[in-house]
């Protein structure tokens, strides 16, 4: 067959090299779909009770086979035990018998249609990829049914597994140990196949039309992570080139490791600070591995949500006081609640809200709840003696929030003076710029703070009005868009004339088109997800301000995304395209 | 009369949502007890006990799902499944 290049979806990084191996099932036989008579309904119900129970007695000789160190295949096959051994599940199918006198064939087929459907009709992505599974589960069944056993050919050297889809228990059956790589035709970013190949940290393509049919056994085939391309029976020079690719890649993720302590200096010597977002207390190990210059956000979420209570200041105050202790001298952005009460549950109504992300929470919420808000200060306040102490107050949309807000730090303070408690009377206060309308007056708000963080996520959302979670309109979602770009320009601006320090803490700050315009602009701290960080550093390392700013000359002269995107990306690319690909591989997979 | 009926508001809090592994322990918890057992995610309401009515609920991060429990031994059921949740099924 002549060499192929084909495109499929880039699932899991890394290049691989190898023949093929065709995962095939012998066609399943064609179900016979009768009626039956009603004397034959008891019979046929036995007939499928016993192909259920053999499925299962399949199924747990198959699980005690698994090698012990694979626990997360022998769970996913506990799961399918359960389904098989649900009653609901037994009903689903057994109900067509007994009220449509089908046979225990197409019932099975018409109750696994029902089965499905009851998942298609869920939004969340994750939980459609079961739908195969029930699907396979339904296979098992009706070959039990009829009889007919099927066993997949033995692997016998390293290999690229090529497969039309691969189930949970496909994995299960096949020794992982010896897949060099995953290609299929079915799937996406968060199917089972990926979701391994990550795991595994091997690369995979998914997403290809027919690729076990277009494929055959022992081909010579490069499949490329990054990119998503196959290459089948590939020239010598396309094999010397992905070799040196792989190499790179190898060489890449060992210097990110080594390198993972350095300071971010541009090659002008301008000090990045690189510091760190984080949910939970724990995560400060990670944060020193990487060395983050501080935790630019810490999201105080968490001690809320998921407890039965509400935290109490000395709660509070004994977790801030331990984050910063152990970062101390370096910096700790500690930004007040960010949610609402449906969030937060204990006590709070469930309220109608047509836009929540417009309703009732962060800063409203907790203005209006100034009980909750002001035990948190409390705890901040006194926690900041402990360290080098930020406290940052999200959604501020103008002047008054932020006056109320102050005011009622001011009552905090006046209250723990009162009581004679320690704490820091100065605590730098800072807010959060992520509401368009906090961008128009921050001439006004800068007079009245420490710092801004900028949090890119929601500023671009509301200010493009587009919901990102929305697929239909997610695509609309560009950091790049002028308006974005020059709204951030003008906080900068406005703050650098203020003599106030400006972060910007949203996912531009891990967005490797987006650092080089930040550090043009003047913003000189990124806080991001600690593991992005050595990435980050380094791409800052290959950057010098002063082609950064160039850069954003030319930006800001932009009037489109398009425009914008094409600016920047060809900037970028043109400078570091491999040290890109290889970032962006590992930006996304987070 | 003896039936105690117990509800509970938990929040999901583990990272993929009622998937599977957590279903699973939902279910082989719930199964050691008498009481019936039911979860409730706005409108829906599914069974405790069964796998696939878990699973197809959808039930993702975040979201508030109530427990509703009747039956003699309805708090003690209650109070396990809870813990479930506190834990976020033992997950990171």
């Amino acid at each position: 067959m002549a060499k192929k290049i084909l495109q499929g979806i880039p699932a899991s990084v890394g290049i691989a090299i190898g023949k093929a191996y065709i995962l095939t099932r012998d066609h399943d036989c064609i179900a016979p779909m009768q009626s039956i008579s009603e004397e034959l309904v008891d019979a046929e119900l036995k007939r499928l009770k016993d192909a259920i129970d053999m499925t299962i007695a399949n199924l747990k000789s198959l699980k005690s086979k698994i090698p012990a160190e694979h626990t997360e295949y022998s769970s996913i096959i506990d799961t399918h035990i359960m389904v098989l051994e649900d009653a609901k599940f037994y009903e689903t199918i057994a109900r067509y018998i007994k009220n449509m006198k089908l046979n225990a064939e197409w019932a099975i087929e018409k109750g696994i249609g029902d089965i499905e459907r009851s998942f298609r009709d869920i939004e969340d992505e994750f939980f459609k990829t079961r739908i195969s599974e029930i699907k396979f589960l339904g296979r098992k069944i009706l070959n039990n049914l009829i009889g007919v056993d099927q066993e997949i050919k033995p692997i016998l050297s390293r290999v690229i597994l090529v497969a039309h889809e691969l189930t949970p228990a496909d994995t299960v059956e096949i020794d992982v140990s010896k897949i060099m790589a995953f290609v299929t035709s079915q799937g996406g970013k968060t199917s089972h196949v990926s979701i391994v190949a990550r795991t595994l940290g091997i690369p995979a393509v998914v997403g290809i039309e027919d690729i076990d049919e277009i494929i055959s056994d022992d081909q010579l085939v490069i499949v490329d992570g990054f990119t998503g391309t196959i290459i089948i029976e590939p020239d010598e020079n396309e094999i010397v080139d992905y070799i040196e690719k792989q190499e790179k890649f190898e060489k890449y993720k060992r210097e990110l490791y080594q390198e993972r302590r350095v300071p971010a200096y541009t090659k002008d010597k301008c000090h990045i600070k690189v510091m760190a977002n984080i949910e939970f207390f724990e995560e400060v190990t990670s944060v020193l591995e990487y060395n983050s210059d501080g935790i630019g956000l810490y999201r105080t979420e968490y001690s809320y949500l998921y407890k039965p209570h509400l935290p109490t200041e000395d709660e509070l105050y004994e977790e801030y006081r331990d984050l910063l202790t152990i970062m101390s001298p370096r910096p700790v952005v500690i930004r007040t609640l960010d949610a609402g009460g449906d969030k937060i549950g204990k006590g709070f109504e469930k309220i109608e809200e047509a836009n929540p992300a417009m309703g009732l929470r962060a800063i409203r919420f907790c203005l209006r709840n100034k009980d909750i808000f002001k035990t948190q200060i409390r705890a901040i306040l006194r926690a900041a003696v402990s360290g080098n102490c930020f406290l940052l107050l999200p959604m501020i949309s103008g002047l008054e929030e932020l006056l109320e807000a102050k005011k009622v730090i001011e009552c905090a303070k006046e209250e723990l003076q009162r009581e004679g408690k320690q704490f820091n009377y100065d605590l730098p206060i800072g807010i959060m710029i992520e509401v368009p309308s906090a961008v128009c007056v921050a001439d006004a708000l800068a007079k009245e703070v420490s710092f801004f963080s900028i949090g890119s996520n929601d500023l671009i959302q509301y200010s493009l009005g587009i919901d990102r979670t929305n697929k239909y309109v997610a695509h609309l979602f560009q950091p790049l868009h002028p308006a974005i770009i020059r709204g951030i320009k003008h906080t900068v601006d406005v703050a650098k004339q203020a003599g106030i320090q400006v972060t910007m803490c949203g996912e531009m700050a891990g967005d490797p088109f987006c650092v080089p315009i930040l550090i043009g602009m003047g913003i000189t701290t990124l806080s991001l997800s600690p593991n992005a960080a050595p990435g980050i550093k380094r791409m800052v390392r290959m950057l010098s301000y002063k082609e950064c700013k160039e850069l954003v000359d030319n930006v800001l002269k932009g009037k489109s995304v398009i425009e914008n995107n094409r600016i920047v990306r060809q900037k970028i690319y043109d400078k570091i395209p491999e040290e890109l690909q290889f970032y962006t591989s590992f930006f996304e997979k987070q | 009369m003896s039936e105690e009926v117990i509800v509970k508001d938990v929040v999901i809090n583990n990272k993929l949502g009622l998937h599977a592994r957590p279903a699973g322990l939902i279910v082989k918890e719930a199964s050691k007890f008498k009481s019936e057992i039911k979860l409730l995610l706005d409108d829906i309401e599914v069974d405790a006990k069964s796998i696939l009515d878990i699973l197809t609920l959808g039930a993702t991060k975040g979201k508030v799902l109530k427990l509703v429990a009747k039956g003699e031994d309805a708090k003690e059921a209650i109070d396990t499944l809870t813990k479930l949740f506190y834990n976020g099924f033992g997950e990171k």
